[in-house]
C-alpha cells in the first residue's frame, strides 16, 4: 500500500491513505454536488443531508478535530532593557490562549520556561499556565531552566516517571514526541539528544503505522537553522530519520525567539516566537541574544501559536499569533 | 696559601651572591614601580614573580556579545581571574575539570577564582557552550 512508500511528494499526498474513504475520485464526485450545496450522506443506513464542509467532518471516524497551543521562550524572571516585564507579556499571551474558541485541547511549552532557573520561576509558570482551560500542559525544558544544576531542579518537576525529561503520548490518532536536547553540554558544543534518547525514540515510533501523523517538539531546533550561532542540534539527523517514513511530521521548536520554517519531504519545521523578547535574524549583529526593540514594536514580536489537527488532511494547520 | 684560597674561593660566592643581588633589585624595582601599596605577605611574593615572568598577577575577563573578551589569560600560581558579564542573557564560568563553577551571571555580575595549582585550564559557558576560554597558570 501506499503507507509504505517513502516518496518526497508534495503537500496533498494523502489521496491513497485516509481512513475516511474519501479518495480523488470520490471527492471530484462530491464537487459534482457542490452545486446544490448538500451532499447526501448514507451513515448507518439513513439517508441525510449536511451541507458540504460538514460532510468531510462527519465521515471522518474516530478521529476528530482538535487544536493546541504552542507557547515558548517565556524566560520568566528576564528583566533586561529588551522587555523590563517579561511577566506581563506572558500574561497577555496566556489571554490571549484563554480566549481561544473552542479552547485548546492542550498547550506545549518549548522550553526556557525560566531565565537562568530564577528562583519562584518555575512555580510561576506553572501556576499561570494553570489558570488557562487547557486539561494539560507539555514541558519540554531549555537550557535556561536546566544550567545551574544539571537539570535537577527542572527533571524533578517536569522529568515524567523515568526522569529524563523526553515523553511521547497520543492523542485522537496523532503521536505527539517530546525530547531534550539541552543537557549535557560540552564546552564549545552543541545542543544534543545523546544515544539514549536517539535509541528510546527509534523505539518509541517503531510500532506506528506511515500514516499516524507525528509532532515532535524540543528546545533547540533540530535542523541546522545557524550552527555558528549554536542553532541547532549536534545529532539531529539522526532523530529526524527515524521519522522520515512517516506521511505527516510537524516540529515545533523554540530557542531562536523568531520564527523560521523548513519543509524537508514529509516534515515541516517551525521555530516560535518568544514571550519575552525578541533575538536577532541568524547571522545579523555579533550574536545571539537579546534583541531591544522600539517599545512600541516590542508586542509585534512576541507571541504564541495555535496548531489545528482536522483528520484527512496530512499537515497540521500552524497559525501564530503576535501579541499586538 | 689557606688565605689566598679562601679569598679565591670567597670571590665566585661574591659574585654569586652580588650577581643575585642584582638580580633582586631587578625583581624588586619592577614591583615597586608597578605595585600600588607595598606590604607584606603573600601578595608581595606574587608581584614581584609576576614582574619577573611579565604576566600580571590577576586577570579581568569581560564577557560581552556573546564572548570572553581575552580567549587565554596566563596568571601565575596564586593569580585570580575575575570574569564581568556585560551581556543581558545570562553567562557562566565552568571549567571543563570541574575545578571551578560560577553561579549565573547577571548583567554588570562578575565571578573571581583564584588559582592555587599551575595547569592549563579549559573553561566554557553552560547556557551558550560555544563560548570557551583558557587560563593558564604558571
Amino acid at each position: 500500500m501506499r503507507d509504505d512508500l517513502n516518496h518526497s511528494h508534495d503537500m496533498d499526498r494523502q489521496e491513497g491513505h485516509r481512513g475516511d474513504g474519501v479518495d480523488r475520485r470520490g471527492f471530484l464526485e462530491c464537487m459534482a454536488w457542490a452545486g446544490t450545496g448538500l451532499v447526501w450522506v448514507a451513515a448507518g443506513g439513513i439517508l441525510s443531508s449536511r451541507a458540504l464542509g460538514q460532510a468531510a467532518a462527519a465521515d471522518a471516524a474516530p478521529a476528530t478535530s482538535f487544536s493546541f497551543v504552542q507557547i515558548s521562550d517565556t524566560h520568566i524572571g528576564f528583566k533586561g532593557e529588551a522587555n523590563k516585564d517579561a511577566l506581563g507579556t506572558f500574561e497577555q499571551a496566556l489571554a490571549r490562549i484563554k480566549a481561544l474558541e473552542p479552547a485548546p485541547a492542550f498547550i506545549i511549552h518549548t522550553g526556557d520556561l525560566t531565565h537562568a532557573q530564577k528562583a519562584g520561576a518555575f512555580d510561576t509558570v506553572t501556576e499561570a499556565l494553570k489558570g488557562t482551560r487547557a486539561e494539560r500542559v507539555f514541558y519540554v525544558p531549555g537550557e535556561n531552566d536546566v544550567f545551574a544544576d544539571g537539570g535537577k531542579e527542572y527533571l524533578g518537576r517536569f522529568g515524567g516517571p523515568a526522569g529524563t525529561g523526553w515523553q511521547s503520548f497520543d492523542y485522537k490518532g496523532v503521536h505527539f514526541i517530546g525530547l531534550v536536547n539541552v543537557l549535557n553540554f560540552k564546552a564549545g558544543g552543541l545542543g544534543s539528544l545523546g544515544p539514549a534518547q536517539l535509541d528510546w525514540l527509534k523505539k518509541d515510533v517503531a510500532g506506528l503505522s506511515s500514516s499516524t501523523p507525528i509532532v515532535v517538539f524540543a528546545h533547540v531546533p533540530l535542523w541546522a537553522v545557524y550552527p555558528k550561532w549554536g542553532w541547532v542540534t549536534d545529532d539531529g539527523e539522526q532523530a529526524l530519520s527515524s521519522l522520515k517514513r512517516f506521511g505527516s511530521v510537524t516540529v515545533l521548536n523554540g530557542h531562536i525567539h523568531q520564527i523560521l520554517q523548513k519543509v524537508e519531504g514529509n516534515i515541516r519545521f517551525h521555530t516560535a516566537l518568544s514571550t519575552a523578547f525578541p533575538q536577532p535574524a541568524p547571522g545579523v549583529g555579533e550574536g545571539p541574544g537579546p534583541l531591544k526593540v522600539p517599545a512600541e514594536e516590542l508586542r509585534k514580536v512576541l507571541g504564541l501559536r495555535e496548531v489545528t489537527y482536522v483528520p484527512g488532511k496530512g499537515s497540521l494547520a500552524v497559525v501564530d499569533s503576535t501579541l499586538a | 696559601m689557606r688565605t689566598h684560597d679562601r679569598l679565591i674561593d670567597l670571590r665566585p660566592g661574591w659574585r654569586a651572591a652580588a650577581m643575585g643581588a642584582a638580580l633582586v633589585g631587578a625583581f624588586v624595582a619592577p614591583a615597586w614601580a608597578l605595585a600600588g601599596p607595598y606590604h607584606d605577605g603573600p601578595d608581595k611574593m606574587v608581584q614581584m614573580v609576576a614582574a619577573a615572568t611579565g604576566s600580571p598577577a590577576n586577570s579581568l575577563v569581560e564577557i560581552a556579545k556573546h564572548k570572553f573578551s581575552l580567549p587565554t589569560v596566563t596568571v601565575p600560581v596564586g593569580g585570580t581571574v575575575t570574569w564581568r558579564n556585560h551581556d543581558e542573557d545570562v553567562h557562566t564560568v565552568v571549567s571543563t575539570t570541574q575545578v571551578f563553577r560560577s553561579p549565573g551571571l547577571d548583567t554588570d555580575e562578575a565571578y573571581s577564582y583564584t588559582f592555587t595549582k599551575p595547569g592549563v585550564y579549559q573553561y566554557f559557558c553552560t547556557l551558550h557552550p560555544l563560548m570557551t576560554g583558557t587560563v593558564i597558570v604558571k
